[in-house]
């Protein structure tokens, strides 16, 4: 039988010959810096929306939007090619992928009441309200 | 060559750890009194410790439910043995407010995370995983023990508690903030408060050693032939346990730490708007709200973590004692991951009455009542497992059968609580107590015990002495309905939980005489259960001694080995297995083993 | 060896083996991280929860905007990309440091240790900057009608929204002349503190530069719980991580691997690095980009 000083696990089954390997390592990382350089400028701009005259909140939040989903891309490539995930077999992707799967309900369920808690207060709490808005516009942006 | 080379997480123990390695091969030879019974690496031996350990703490955690039983019973007596014991927590004979609600808290975490988290989950992953999946020990058996001495730790720090001048933690057992989070909120809010907290967190961490191992264990060094689905659904009730414990335990141990900050730190985490004593916190902008999501995420899927493993160990004792297949094993399988996702998405169901978003509590609601489908999926398996079977009534068998009558009525009134719009009325009235005692803490209970008197002769070599198991059964079984059925009642006609003294309601003197009642009740069952650890001990030394090595004539590994398994479980090699646990009454023999080749005529259902 | 993957290929589950062809130590490591995950997850979380239910949150780009060396500069975002920087590319030589380990080459995986540890270190340092610069601030907020100069502390938010020019110019007469002689010596350091703090205070009102005077009212508190506490909680992984690794280096050296044949402790240090890194994605995500 072919296990025996070692189980068939300890088989380093992500064998990639050595170029292949650093190619990939440095694709993955100009893609990571590319990315991040991205989200850079996005913040930046954001930035620059908030110091202009009537920022718009639209354009604001799509900003960013796409700053998460480029972080996810950036969580993509780190776990699947830095973690070597991408190279297991597919079922123990699935054990790590699937209960990630919570997070979709975890997050909404407690942003949503978090919001709602806000429109109590502000319905309920004329202190918080006051205290807390930003009434004079005009002095609210640098 | 063979299986134990293949069993890899055992070769890498080897490979890691030379000192085991010898351990595996000329054992019994080089274990001292330390390394055998104290800082123990064998499954065994750990799983002994566990349940030992949560037998001392259910002993006080009952205690502490006769304690503000008598309160509830008999508010207008006094007890003057009470004041001998306890000095000034019970002045006069009167349990004082503060030690009324410490008993209610320390009852609360005492049985839900030291006993049927630890003791129960504890117990019976370590005993059993290595023995029915057919592995020498847990993966990493290193760990496992640090588990152990972690819940020990937790348990110290949370002991320690008991006695310190301002007392426990007093706040309930879900620690809501502000009143946990603000020292001079009231006594058990001071020391008791960061006690609690740090030996949760030391919880946290034996639970997640605990829940790593159990998985990585049940995956990995399943023995030849052990598939997935051959696995007796014990093992599939803890391996959901544990994913739900390493999933949702660092949750909480996230809100625990906000709550440490909050405490010690001045952060506003959980604190906005509070006044103590004529006092304006300088605290603002934080939402007590969000720690109860935050626990209450942890919280619900604690239920099940209570839960499973009992349902887990009740299918296979049921299966065994009707000496019939399990019914829809894969439906049973498939319920249990069906709870097992569930559990994290109803959570905010504790929070209806919070100001939850109602838009918000109707999904809630939905993803709640649907737990009701795997839950009859799995009362009806074990009816129909039961149905028509030639039943061994043993002690285990009734407390398996209690499990399933306690799980039917507790979950019954789940249905009540899991409307948004009814549980306004019920929400923290003794109707609640009622339902999470009868479904989760009993039930639970019986399943463990269940447990107990089915594995005892594989963990001691000895049996529990059977009269004194009947009448633990009948007089736990029928004291747990007089003591909780009552209290349906009681919550729909508005009774609070928690409360102290309510004569100054004149609606509720009508319930006085039912409190003595239940009070007289709890008393008595809480007598059988220390009859029961009676039982426990004086049968580890004193009872009748097992003699063969299938007591109970069941298919599952751990009866193929010794009697007195040795470290390492199998003496020679692991056996490998061909055929699922459950052929019981099967082509006309009783029971075959799951180590038995299928034959050659041997018929193909299953 | 490496063929042994295809000929159990269909009867993973089968038992006897592993199913996902992976020894139990990586398998607890992953899950171990999983969990991990949700601990984060939850305070990232809670940060989003306390976060949506206010009116106002400080605009990340005001109140990290400051560079080592830089002075009073507006640089919104450039120190925490060095900071971004430091951990991918120590996530970069983790990872050959553990494909050197796969080769069994004892030197290439010391020498990218050695690199992943110093960038570990970089970033704790700068971590600690950061924090001493926040803690140590001063920030002109508006406090009962005058102004106060505060840090950025746990209990302590100086960055709520602009007050209205007016306003401050009113709180400013309010205020005591330890606070103005500050203000002023913060525009214009050509007068020594110690001087300015001998002047009366009507001097000191007419030497202020109104112009640039920015006032803020306080803002939510639990901004500075949530930014020290995540990543504090952060920086005790890259710690514990820079630990982890260092005692791996000694172990490397000590060759211990080289004896047990394989570098597979190495593998499971490096998954925790890149956690470390893939955590800091996130938190980078929500408080300074967001």
């Amino acid at each position: 039988m072919e296990q025996q000083l070692m189980s068939p696990e300890m088989t380093f089954q992500h064998h990639t010959d050595d170029a292949e390997f650093k190619r990939r390592v440095r694709k993955t990382t100009i893609l990571l810096s590319v990315i991040t350089i991205f989200e850079l400028a996005i913040g930046l701009t954001i930035y620059t929306i908030h110091k202009g005259e009537n920022p718009s909140h639209l354009l604001v939040l799509m900003f960013k939007g796409m700053v998460c989903i480029l972080t996810l891309a950036k969580a993509y490539y780190i776990v699947s090619v830095f973690m070597h995930l991408g190279d297991e077999i597919r079922n123990m992707i699935m054990t790590i992928v699937v209960p990630l799967m919570l997070f979709i309900w975890f997050i909404t369920a407690f942003l949503i009441d978090g919001n709602s808690y806000k429109n109590l207060r502000n319905k309920y709490d004329s202190h918080f309200r006051e205290s807390t808005s930003v009434e004079h516009k005009p002095a609210a942006k640098e | 060559m063979s299986n134990e080379a293949n069993l890899h997480g055992h070769t890498e123990v080897v490979t890691t750890h030379p000192v085991h390695h010898d351990e595996h091969h000329v054992h019994h030879h080089k274990e001292t009194f330390v390394t055998k019974y104290i800082f123990s690496q064998d499954h065994k031996m750990i799983a002994r410790q566990f349940l030992i350990t949560g037998i001392i703490w259910a002993i006080i955690g009952g205690l502490f439910s006769v304690l503000f039983r008598l309160q509830l019973g008999y508010p207008e007596q006094s007890f003057p043995i009470l004041e001998t014991f306890f000095g000034r927590w019970a002045a006069g004979g009167k349990i004082v407010p503060e030690f009324y609600y410490a008993l209610v808290t320390m009852h609360g975490t005492i049985l839900v995370f030291f006993v049927l988290t630890a003791g129960l989950s504890g117990t019976f992953a370590n005993l059993l995983i290595p023995f029915q999946i057919g592995a020498r020990d847990m993966a990493s058996p290193f760990l496992n023990m640090l588990s152990y001495w972690f819940f020990f730790l937790a348990s110290i720090v949370m002991m320690s508690s008991l006695f310190i001048e301002t007392g426990p933690a007093a706040g309930g057992w879900t620690m809501y903030p502000p009143l946990s989070a603000v020292r001079q909120a009231s006594l058990g809010s001071k020391l008791g408060s960061d006690l609690w907290l740090v030996s949760m967190a030391l919880f946290i961490v034996s639970s997640l050693l605990g829940g790593l191992n159990y998985i990585s264990t049940i995956l990995n060094m399943r023995t030849k032939g052990m598939s997935m689905t051959r696995m007796p659904l014990t093992m599939w009730a803890i391996f959901f346990t544990a994913v739900l414990g390493v999933l949702s335990f660092p949750v909480l141990l996230s809100g625990a730490i906000l709550l440490l900050f909050d405490r010690n730190l001045g952060t506003s985490f959980y604190l906005s708007d509070i006044v103590v004593n004529g006092e304006i916190l300088s605290n603002e902008g934080g939402s007590a709200i969000l720690y109860q999501h935050l626990f209450w995420f942890l919280g619900h899927p604690e239920v099940y973590i209570i839960l499973l493993p009992a349902m887990g160990m009740v299918s296979e004792i049921l299966s065994v004692n009707s000496r019939k297949p399990i019914f829809g094993y894969m439906a049973m399988v498939g319920s249990l991951f069906a709870i097992c996702i569930l559990a994290f998405l109803v959570w905010a169901h504790h929070m209806f009455v919070t100001g939850l978003n109602p838009f918000l509590g109707a999904f809630f609601v939905l993803l709640t009542l649907l737990i009701a489908v795997p839950s009859a999926i799995k009362v009806f398996n074990w009816l129909t497992t039961l149905w028509r079977g030639n039943i061994r009534f043993t002690p285990a068998t009734l407390f398996a059968i209690g499990f399933v009558s306690l799980f039917i009525s507790g979950g019954l009134t789940g249905i009540f609580l899991g409307n948004s719009t009814i549980d306004i009325h019920l929400h923290d009235t003794m109707f609640v107590v009622a339902h999470f005692h009868i479904v989760m803490g009993v039930a639970s209970f019986f399943g463990m015990f269940a447990g107990v008197y089915h594995w005892f002769p594989k963990m001691f070599a000895r049996y529990l002495n059977n009269t004194l198991g009947y009448i633990h059964f009948w007089v736990t079984i029928i004291g747990s309905y007089l003591i909780f059925w009552p209290m349906h009642y009681q919550g729909l006609a508005g009774i609070p939980r928690r409360y102290l003294d309510k004569r100054a309601w004149a609606s509720f003197n009508q319930f006085a005489d039912l409190d003595k009642m239940i009070t007289v009740v709890s008393i008595i069952v809480f007598a059988v259960q220390l009859m029961f650890v009676f039982n426990f001990f004086y049968s580890i030394f004193k009872g009748r001694k097992v003699r063969t090595q299938n007591p109970w004539k069941a298919n599952t590994l751990e009866w193929t080995t010794p009697i007195v398994a040795g470290h390492g479980n199998w003496e020679g090699e692991i056996p490998e297995v061909h055929r699922w646990a459950y052929d019981y009454g099967k082509d006309g023999r009783d029971f075959i083993p799951q180590t038995e080749p299928i034959g050659e005529n041997e018929s193909k259902d299953h | 060896m490496a063929s042994t993957a295809t000929v159990h290929q269909t009867k993973w589950w089968s038992g006897g083996k592993s199913p996902f062809n992976l020894e139990y130590g990586k398998l607890m490591m992953w899950y171990f991280l999983m969990s991990d995950a949700f601990t984060f997850g939850a305070f990232l979380i809670s940060y989003g929860t306390v976060r949506f239910s206010q009116n106002f949150w400080p605009d990340p780009n005001v109140v990290f905007n400051a560079f080592p060396g830089a002075g009073h500069a507006n640089l919104p975002l450039a120190f925490v990309s060095v900071m971004t920087f430091i951990l991918i590319i120590s996530s970069v030589t983790m990872v050959l440091a553990v494909h050197a380990g796969h080769n069994n080459d004892k030197k290439g995986v010391v020498k990218w240790l050695f690199w992943t540890i110093i960038g570990g270190l970089a970033f704790l340092s700068c971590q600690a900057w950061e924090w001493t610069h926040l803690l140590t601030g001063e920030h002109a907020a508006l406090v009962n009608g005058h102004i106060e100069l505060l840090p950025q502390t746990t209990s302590i938010n100086p960055w709520g929204p602009l007050v209205d020019h007016s306003v401050a110019i009113d709180a400013l007469k309010n205020s005591t002349p330890q606070v103005i002689a500050r203000l002023v010596h913060e525009h214009d350091a050509s007068h020594s503190l110690p001087h300015l703090l001998s002047l009366p205070k009507e001097e000191l009102l007419g030497m202020v530069n109104t112009a640039e005077l920015h006032v803020r009212q306080t803002g939510p508190v639990a901004f500075g719980g949530y930014f020290f506490g995540i990543t504090g909680f952060h920086g005790f992984h890259v710690f514990s991580g820079v630990i982890i690794n260092i005692i791996m280096l000694i172990m490397t050296q000590k060759d211990v691997f080289a004896r047990r044949g394989h570098y597979l402790m190495i593998e499971k240090a490096g998954l925790y690095w890149h956690f470390v890194d893939l955590v800091w994605v996130f938190v980078f995500l929500c408080f300074y980009l967001i």
